[in-house]
This record gives C-alpha cells, sequence and structure tokens, in this order.
C-alpha cells in the first residue's frame, strides 16, 4: 500500500472511531454552536448596557416636593443609557426599601432626593454642604468599577447642571439686589476687573461649585465601611474562584469512568461494601479539593491584593455548598457520559457556558433580561452573589442563608439526577 | 420455604439473567466443591461474563439462587463477598499506584489492618514473583507482572472462593506457567477456584472439572477426561508435500463425510473413530493420486476437540 492509501486507511479508520461514538460527535458540533449562543448572549450586555436599547436600572425615589426635584428627573429621564424606577413590584419605594434593594443587590443604584432638596439649594447665600441639600446616590459595591463609574458620572453631570440651572435666576436676583447701591460695573457678575467671583457673597452667580458643594453625595448601602471602596480583586476573585472550582468536574468524570472502564470499580462491587461508600469514597476528595482550591485562590487574593474577606461564616457557608454543587455536577457528568470523548466535552461545555451564564466574565445585570433570568439557574449566580455578599457588601452569614440553600439545593439535584442515571459498569 | 443450597465452594441453582428481551443466561445450574478447580468454558456471547457477574454480585439475577460457601448472596450479601475473590479480566487496578499500595488499598477494603495486612502483602508478593517491584508504579510493569498482580489482589483476603475471569490473557509462557503454579498452590490450599477461559489446553491441565456454556445453556459438565472419551474419536492431522487436486478431496469426501473431515489443498484434519480404516483409504487415495504425505500425526482428541463437537465453534487461537 502506499503512502497516501496508508493516509487514507488511517483516516477511514479515525472517522470510524468518531462515527461509533455519535454524542461525543453531536457534542463535539453542539458545543461552538452553543458558546456562540451563550456567550453572545451573556457578553452581547458588555456592548449593549447602557444604551437606549438596554439601560442600567435605577431605583428613584424623591422626597422632595419643589421644582428643582422635579426638573433634575425629567432631566435624568431624558438621559439614554439609564431607566429610573419609581414604583416597584407594585408599591412606592422608601428610603429603607430602596437601600434594601441595593443591598441585596437587586439593583445596581439608587437615587434618593432629600425633602427639602429645592429649599435648600435656592437659599440665598447657603453653601451647599447641607444634608437635605444632597441627592444620595446609593451603589452596590459589587459592581463593577468602570460600571458604577460611569453611572455615577452621568448622574451627577445632569444633576450639577440642573442645579446651576435653577440656582442661577435666583443667584442674579440675590446680586442684584445687593448690588443695588453699587456702580453698576463693580462686582460685575463675571468678575469685572480686580474682582473676583469667589469674593462676592456666595461666591457670585456664576461660581462654580467647590468640592464640598458637590450635589451628589455617593454612599454605599448597608454596613459596608463608609470610607472604602470594593477594590477590583474582591470584585472578580470571587468569579475566578467559582469558575475554577467547577473544573472538578473535568477531573472527577474522568477518574469515574476511568474506573468504571478498567474494571477497578467491578473489583469494588465483589467486595463487602455497599455502593454507597464506593461513591462517597470517591467523591470525598474532589470535594476536598475544591474547598481547598477555593481557599487558595481567597489566600492569594488576601495576600498578595489586600482583599478584605467579610464574614468567614458567609464565606464557609457558600464555599461548603458551592463545592456540593460542583461535586454534584461532576458525578451527573459521569453518569450521562460514557466515553472519554463524552465526558470531556460535556464537562467543558458546563464550565465554560454555566461561568458566562452565571457571570463569570460579565455581571449578570448588564446581561440582557432572559439571560439575567437564565442565569438563575446557574450555581455560579447565587455563588457570586453569596461572595459579593460577603466581601464587598460586607453582609453576615445569617444573610447568604438563602444562597447556600440555593447551592445546596443544585447539588441535590445533581446528585439525585446522577445517582438515578449511574452505571458503575 | 426454600430448601438450603447444598454447602459447598460454589452453589447456582437456576439461575437466569434477561436483559431487555435478551436472555443471556437462560437457568444454568452447577456446583463446585469445596477445593475443586472448574472450568468455566464457552465461546464469546455464551454468558460466561454474566454468569461470573452474578456469582461476583455486581449483576443481578433476574432469577436463581447462588450460594459461596455456603452462604447464600440474596440472603447475607455482604457476607458472601466476603468468601469470595475475584480477579476480573481487566487490569483491575490502579496504574499510578506501587503493587504495594494496590495491595494495601484492596486490603483495607477486605477489613485487613496492621501486621496482618502486612504480612498478607508479603505473602501475596512472594507469590506472585513481585517481592522485588513493591515500590514502583504498576504502570511500569510488564503485562504478565502485571497480570499476576491482578490475581494477587484477588486472593489478598485469603477468600474460599476465587473466581477468575480469563487471568492469562495477552501474558508470555513464562508467565503463564508462573501463574499456574500460584494457582496450583492455592487449589492445594483447599481453596475453590472458577477459572473463566478460553485456552482449552489451561482448562485441560488445571480444571478437575469443566461446564461448556453455549447460548446461556451448560450443554456439558464433567471432567476434561472423561469429556474427551465420550467422544470416542482420532484426531489425524496430515500435511501434503504439495497442493493436492480437488478430485482427491471429493473422492475423501465419499469416505469422511463433512463433520470428520477440515481442510483445504495443503492438509487435512480428521476426527474419526475408526482410526486403521481411516487410515487404509487416506493411504490408499493419496497413492492413487500420487500425492506424498509429508506430516500425519494420530492423537487422542482434546478439549478442543470436544468443544468443537458440541458447539460447532472454534475457541480462539492456542496460547503463545
Amino acid at each position: 500500500m502506499n503512502l497516501a492509501g496508508q493516509i487514507f486507511a488511517i483516516s477511514a479508520k479515525e472517522f470510524k472511531i468518531l462515527w461509533q461514538d455519535r454524542q461525543a460527535l453531536v457534542l463535539l458540533f453542539l458545543m461552538p454552536a452553543f458558546f456562540i449562543l451563550v456567550m453572545s448572549s451573556a457578553l452581547e450586555g458588555v456592548f449593549e448596557a447602557g444604551t437606549s436599547d438596554r439601560p442600567f436600572e435605577v431605583l428613584l425615589l424623591n422626597r422632595d416636593a419643589g421644582r428643582a426635584a422635579e426638573e433634575t428627573i425629567a432631566d435624568l429621564k431624558r438621559l439614554e443609557g439609564l431607566s429610573f424606577i419609581e414604583i416597584y413590584r407594585g408599591a412606592p419605594l422608601d428610603r429603607e426599601r430602596a437601600e434594601r434593594l441595593v443591598r441585596e443587590g437587586k439593583f445596581g443604584f439608587a437615587l434618593v432626593f432629600p425633602r427639602r432638596y429645592t429649599d435648600e439649594i435656592l437659599r440665598p447665600g447657603t453653601e451647599m454642604t447641607g444634608k437635605e441639600s444632597k441627592i444620595l446616590l446609593l451603589v452596590d459595591p459589587a459592581i463593577p468599577r468602570p460600571i458604577a463609574a460611569n453611572v455615577m458620572g452621568t448622574i451627577q453631570g445632569a444633576v450639577e447642571r440642573r442645579r446651576l440651572a435653577v440656582q442661577l435666576p435666583e443667584r442674579w436676583r440675590n446680586f442684584f439686589q445687593s448690588r443695588q447701591e453699587q456702580t453698576p460695573f463693580e462686582g460685575f457678575p463675571f468678575g469685572g476687573p480686580g474682582n473676583r467671583v469667589e469674593e462676592s457673597p456666595g461666591g457670585g452667580p456664576l461660581a462654580i461649585p467647590s468640592p464640598g458643594e458637590e450635589a451628589l453625595q455617593i454612599k454605599y448601602p448597608g454596613d459596608f465601611e463608609k470610607s472604602r471602596k470594593p477594590t477590583a480583586t474582591e470584585q472578580n476573585v470571587p468569579a475566578y474562584a467559582i469558575f475554577g472550582v467547577f473544573f472538578i468536574v473535568l477531573t472527577l468524570a474522568r477518574g469515574i469512568l476511568k474506573e468504571r472502564i478498567e474494571g477497578t470499580f467491578l473489583r469494588l462491587l465483589s467486595a463487602p461494601l455497599p455502593k454507597i461508600a464506593i461513591l462517597v469514597g470517591k467523591l470525598l476528595p474532589y470535594y476536598l479539593v475544591n474547598l481547598v482550591q477555593i481557599f487558595l485562590m481567597f489566600a492569594v487574593g488576601v495576600l498578595i491584593f489586600q482583599m478584605r474577606l467579610g464574614s468567614v461564616g458567609a464565606l464557609l457557608l457558600i464555599s461548603i455548598s458551592l463545592a456540593a454543587a460542583a461535586t454534584g455536577l461532576g458525578l451527573l457528568v459521569a453518569a450521562l457520559g460514557r466515553t472519554e470523548s463524552q465526558v470531556d466535552t460535556l464537562s467543558v461545555l458546563l464550565a465554560v457556558s454555566l461561568g458566562a451564564l452565571g457571570g463569570m466574565m460579565v455581571p449578570v445585570f448588564v446581561m440582557p433580561k432572559i439571560m439575567q433570568k437564565i442565569a438563575l439557574v446557574t450555581p455560579h449566580t447565587w455563588a457570586l452573589q453569596g461572595y459579593h455578599d460577603s466581601i464587598v457588601r460586607g453582609l453576615g452569614a445569617g444573610d447568604v442563608l438563602m444562597e447556600a440553600a440555593v447551592l445546596m439545593g443544585f447539588a441535590l439535584v445533581f446528585f439525585s439526577v446522577a445517582l438515578w442515571r449511574f452505571r458503575f459498569h | 420455604m426454600e430448601a438450603e443450597l447444598e454447602p459447598c465452594g460454589i452453589a447456582v441453582e437456576d439461575l437466569a439473567k434477561t436483559y431487555g428481551g435478551l436472555e443471556a443466561v437462560k437457568g444454568v445450574d452447577f456446583r463446585v466443591g469445596r477445593g475443586e478447580f472448574f472450568g468455566l468454558l464457552g465461546p464469546n456471547g455464551a454468558g460466561k461474563t454474566t454468569t461470573i457477574g452474578m456469582l461476583a454480585g455486581f449483576i443481578k439475577p433476574t432469577r436463581g439462587r447462588i450460594s459461596i460457601d455456603g452462604v447464600e448472596t440474596h440472603l447475607h450479601p455482604m457476607a458472601a463477598r466476603r468468601e469470595l475473590g475475584l480477579v476480573p479480566q481487566e487490569l483491575a487496578f490502579y496504574p499510578t499506584l506501587s503493587a504495594r499500595d494496590n495491595l494495601l488499598f484492596y486490603g483495607q477494603i477486605y477489613g485487613l489492618r496492621g501486621q496482618r495486612l502486612e504480612e498478607r502483602i508479603r505473602t501475596v508478593l512472594e507469590m506472585v514473583q513481585l517481592s522485588e517491584r513493591t515500590r514502583e508504579p504498576v504502570s511500569r510493569f510488564s503485562n504478565g507482572m502485571k497480570r499476576r498482580l491482578n490475581i494477587a489482589i484477588g486472593f489478598l483476603h485469603e477468600p474460599q472462593v476465587l473466581i477468575l475471569d480469563e487471568p492469562t490473557v495477552g501474558v508470555d509462557a513464562q508467565s503463564r506457567n508462573s501463574i499456574f503454579e500460584g494457582l496450583g498452590r492455592l487449589h492445594r490450599k483447599g481453596i475453590s477456584i472458577l477459572y473463566s477461559t478460553h485456552y482449552m489446553e489451561e482448562a485441560q491441565r488445571l480444571c478437575d472439572r469443566v461446564a461448556i456454556l453455549d447460548q446461556g445453556r451448560i450443554i456439558a459438565l464433567d471432567s476434561p477426561l472423561n469429556l474427551i472419551h465420550t467422544l470416542e474419536t482420532w484426531i489425524i492431522p496430515v500435511k501434503f508435500s504439495a497442493p493436492c487436486q480437488d478430485s482427491f478431496l471429493r473422492r475423501l469426501n465419499r469416505f469422511f463425510p463433512a463433520q470428520e473431515m477440515n481442510g483445504d489443498r495443503n492438509g487435512l484434519y480428521l476426527e474419526v473413530s475408526n482410526r486403521e480404516d481411516a487410515l487404509q483409504r487416506l493411504f490408499s487415495e493419496t497413492r492413487r493420486s500420487n500425492l506424498t504425505i509429508r506430516t500425519l500425526h494420530l492423537r487422542e482428541p482434546d478439549l478442543e476437540t470436544v468443544f468443537l463437537r458440541l458447539t460447532g465453534k472454534r475457541l480462539r487461537d492456542a496460547p503463545p
């Protein structure tokens, strides 16, 4: 047989092998299609978020009855890329509820106008440092900083412009009243020769507000330290940790498949021990490896990037539940995959696509609405929410009970389906 | 109330297994006496592996009863498994671990601990002649060494019954002999052995009795010698110096019907009951056709012949 013939024979054999494992073949074709679908839908948020098609949602609470607040809100509503929610689930917002929704990570931002905002900013000669003169913008510390800065800047700009516009006629009026006895050019509003606007009472009508006079007060809700801003590490390390944890699926599923193929399971099945002991003994090391993996990743964050951990109890709760979900998924893949190719492809497919859907690559809140709903059926979303609750939102173990319970729920479902489908040989 | 199965090494009664609509094992009965070396023979798909799976407890029978060393498996599965050692056809150990670590693990699974476990590891490693290579990863072993370790794990916990499924597949003659020696020693110690093989020569050499399984049923069960004697035939393999004519083969066919004669123009394989008559006819026809016989043997039949006669199928090639 000539060389071409030999090459043909080898290729034909390889095609036959591939054809025999049709499920793996289907996965191979489905995987890129699925990636395109999932990744495009998830990552679309990065490019679309903050546009008129997909605006950032901001809770809005107007406690002021004056025109300054009304006009500012009208300006804000005209902005592209922001949408304001004044009634949530059929009920108008109050200060506590708005703060709670941001604190729980349900909304990224809440804008609160104080009760006497209009009066305060129009009061002549007042420094704009009083509590009632500042609009409060509550920001979820888990929002990535570039996105938060973008939204904060947009709102701040609009607020400052409107404040100046509202104040300007009053300032002019006050200015002329206070200059009625002066010569026409003395103390000219734009600061005449020898006159500086800052020297006029109230800084002159066109004076730029000093830093203390900024109209927007930006705050993190709840117990988050006021002087602290979450770092990029605090926002990213949990996501990377979760993403990494689910790669145990591949190792675990391969390990089980190997035991099945090599006959070691048969030998164990003929030994005097129950099947459940074989499975628990097999899964336990992977579960512990997962916990060590999480510990190491957080240790790197703390030691190298001075990452804050928050409540150790909350972290433990989430980590224990997360590792259970990841191990359960590994067993499920081992139960469904019959060949090495099937196991490999399915593991990678799940690890990457669940990671993308669950907000490991882009935050869930910038994804399209439908993807945000789908994200809720991934353990990743709940784990990230739990870790962020502790690390960036400063919440405690009691506040992450729901996330931990949902993760345990995922683990239960994975284990149940896996045990139903599992074959030792 | 079910009557108790006769206490012996292995007792099997009306054992059957159905997969979907396919009946892989169709109600087999056999007994392996205590200390008996029992062979289970059969072509591929005969139901050997399914039968072994049911005996070892990892395949659930559709019906029937099994007892291992007098313990009924459906009543006391764990107690029955304690008395059983399995040597699967696959090399069922962890190749990245050393021989010692593999034995340590399986010993612990069977409840061996401390000094007792160390002693057993030492003993079995000596028996399978692996004492010099205890610490290196098993993946570096030759195929024969791996096979020996596979067997060592099976009898590490000193079971009363040892089931071996094709334990010598792919091993060289030296390793094969070493395995036979080890099995002989276990046999002499009084362990009941069920030995499944494709190699007739092994079954004939080792087994006190053999059961021939075909299409899920036992079609013969006796000592190899008795099975051979039931045939009352002689085997005559013949080789010619030059290819014979088709007319020669046609003429021989008149004397030897198809079930007695196999072969082609280069040689023949005769299986006859009357050797004198057969030889006389063969010589007369070769003379008539001016053929020269290069080799001719006259021998008694073996288990392979029995198998061929009973199943109409050959087992795979003889061992190297």
